[in-house]
């Protein structure tokens, strides 16, 4: 059993690093009695190797779980701690670093800076690091070559099709090596045969000692994980392996029997 | 240094990236700064021609006039020996002394004699060493010299205002009619800025005037040259020195001061002008605020990104002040070259000296700077305090 009371989804995980540990986090918005209570006392802790699914109807509070993880955000009580560091202790400074250095973002618009190429773009996630400049472009460089796209470096986005300004995001998310990759519906505006490409990067990225976190309303995104956690009501009600979780699955989702994708 | 050199990019590559609304930006301190340098520079351009004039002159010439009431038709007298005594005062470099005759009628020998007998014409001596005192210089002719003195000649020299209003032809051989007596004009004085009275006068020889007007051999005005630097402590001691404790009062003035005055920068306007100059920079600093603060709304999905990869407030604030700093620095420039172009341009058609005041760039460029960094203070503190989770909208 872990912290949420909910049965241990992965055993093999004690024998790997705990990278985000969050222990009865709340996050409430507004005060009461009109307060809404986005998050209500999650506990999760995330492994190295984790390929994990947060999943849930809109309003159960993956966004919120996300922010929290990403240290975009604060909770309003609980603690959330990445590689033993206490992140409500720290201040923007400390936590932006710690961000930069710990989390790969990868979102559901790309988020590209259109007067960037691809490179630079890459190469943002690197700035203020004290690396040479060539040490910068060469690392971003690789991490183009690892999504396929070395050859479209000098690319801007707006020259470059939805899966690969998909791709240079995840390039971007990649380069600075972090522990998490943290994806919000990183299929989201693709098409299927981008949104193929696009998982293979990611399951190509499993297994590289980090953990990769994916929020979405897929049910065939969620199915390719390892691990899936569903929410509902700002809880967290099921964290299961692949081969427990098909009927966890359908119970999360009572609404969607007529199609894979919940809304 | 690595961190500096970055953030000083990304500022470059956020105003690059988006050309014209830099150039609409920095429209306002390049008109603000251009306003400054081309008001003020104007201004004193008017006036750099009587400066430059200054200049030339010399600011060291004193003059030392009789001063009292007319009697028998003589204007009033300095004592006989006033050259002299002015001499003695140490500072003093050379001295000319110039008799005045009062109540004679000058007229051009033919032609408008009726038109001209209104005009009053100053007729006076001089020592010959009046062009030399005054850095006069004769147009044509010569000037009075021994000869005349010595020979009693009706001779003349007339000054060049009085030349062109008698129409006198260089070379022409004229006479002019003082009082009754016919002169032979033997030169043309031209224009002296510092004495501008000798511009429409006559010079006649001390001897002819005698003989002709009975007029005393007392000078009424001394123009002293005083050594360089001393030209208060000589205006100072030449009364006494002239009048030794007789009747004759001496006024001394500095006709330079009074040139210096008329082309001194009329400070009020220029006050005025330079004012306008910095309104016109604050109303442009009011414009860089205002779309700056749109260019972060614009932009928030990219200082949210920033912020997602590990950019702190601080970077992403100081990367929008250096934005201004830019728009600042090289709106400052433009504003000062463009400035200096309005200067050139209007005193070329006006045909004034242009003047440039290199400190005033100075001034003009960093107040631009100055008023671009303190407009992008605030979108800088706006872009700072985005929220990554607003601006990513995720979820």
């Amino acid at each position: 059993m872990n912290s949420t009371g909910l049965k241990d989804p992965n055993p093999v995980n004690s024998r790997q690093t705990q990278l985000f540990c969050l222990n009865d986090v709340y996050r409430i918005y507004g005060e009461e009695p009109v307060a809404v209570h986005a998050l209500d006392g999650v506990s999760l802790d995330i492994h190295s190797g984790d390929f994990m699914a947060i999943i849930g109807p809109s309003g159960s509070g993956k966004s919120t779980l996300l922010g929290l993880l990403g240290c975009l955000d604060l909770p309003s009580r609980g603690s959330i701690k990445v590689s033993g560091t206490e992140v409500t202790e720290l201040d923007d400074g400390a936590r932006s670093r710690l961000r930069g250095d710990s989390i790969g973002f990868v979102f559901q618009q790309f988020h590209l800076i259109p007067h960037l190429t691809a490179l630079g773009n890459v190469a943002t996630a690197l700035l203020y690091r004290d690396l040479t400049k060539s040490e910068i472009n060469q690392r971003a460089l690789q991490a183009l070559d690892t999504v396929g796209l070395a050859e479209r470096h000098d690319h801007r986005p707006v020259q470059l099709s939805g899966g690969e300004q998909q791709r240079v995001a995840l390039a971007r998310a990649i380069v600075t090596d972090p522990l998490m990759i943290l994806a919000d519906e990183p299929t989201g505006a693709l098409d299927t045969k981008n949104a193929k490409m696009v998982m293979d990067i990611f399951k190509n990225l499993q297994g590289q000692n980090r953990a990769v976190v994916l929020v979405t309303h897929d049910l065939e995104i969620a199915e390719q994980m390892d691990r899936v956690v569903s929410m509902r009501d700002g809880k967290i009600i099921a964290d299961d392996l692949r081969d427990e979780r098909k009927q966890s699955l359908q119970d999360t989702f009572w609404e969607s029997g007529s199609g894979s994708k919940l809304e | 240094m690595n961190w500096f050199r970055e953030i000083l990019n990304v500022a470059i590559s956020g105003l690059t990236a988006r050309k014209v609304r830099t150039l609409l930006i920095m429209l306002g301190p390049v008109l603000g700064a251009a306003g400054i340098v081309a008001a003020v520079g104007l201004n004193e351009s008017a006036k750099g021609d009587v400066r430059q004039t200054l200049e030339r002159l010399g600011t060291n010439l004193i003059v030392a006039s009789a001063d009292g009431s007319f009697s028998a038709g003589q204007a009033p007298t300095l004592p006989e020996d006033a050259v002299e005594r002015a001499m003695y005062v140490s500072t003093v470099d050379r001295v000319a002394g110039i008799t005045e005759i009062g109540s004679l009628i000058v007229l051009p020998s033919q032609g408008g004699k009726d038109f001209f007998r209104t005009i009053p014409i100053p007729v006076l001596t001089s020592d010959q060493t009046l062009l030399d005192v005054l850095d006069a210089k004769m147009l044509h002719g010569r000037f009075i010299n021994g000869a005349d003195e010595n020979n009693i000649f009706r001779s003349a020299v007339i000054g060049q205002d009085l030349a062109n209003d008698y129409q006198y032809l260089p070379g022409e051989v004229r006479t002019i009619d003082v009082d009754g007596e016919t002169y032979g004009i033997v030169g043309v004085l031209e224009n002296v800025d510092l004495v501008p009275k000798l511009d429409t006068a006559v010079i006649i020889p001390k001897s002819a005037a005698e003989e002709d007007f009975d007029v005393e051999q007392k000078p009424t005005t001394l123009y002293v040259r005083a050594t360089e630097g001393n030209v208060d402590s000589t205006a100072e001691a030449l009364p006494m020195a002239i009048n030794l404790g007789g009747d004759e009062a001496v006024t001394v003035a500095v006709p330079s001061d009074l040139l210096e005055a008329q082309g001194a920068v009329d400070t009020t306007l220029r006050n005025i002008l330079f004012l306008m100059g910095g309104l016109a920079l604050l109303v442009g600093g009011v414009g860089i605020a205002n779309v700056m603060s749109i260019s972060v709304i614009q932009r928030s999905g990219e200082i949210g990104i920033r912020r997602a990869l590990g950019h702190t407030k601080t970077t992403i604030a100081l990367q929008f002040v250096l934005e201004a700093l830019f728009v600042g620095v090289l709106g400052g420039i433009a504003g000062v070259v463009t400035g200096v172009c309005v200067i050139y341009l209007v005193s070329s058609i006006l045909g004034w000296i242009a003047t440039l005041n290199i400190p005033l760039f100075l001034v003009a460029g960093g107040m631009a700077l100055i008023v671009s960094v303190i407009a992008g203070l605030y979108p800088a503190w706006k872009a700072a305090r985005l929220e990554p989770l607003e601006t990513l909208r995720l979820g």
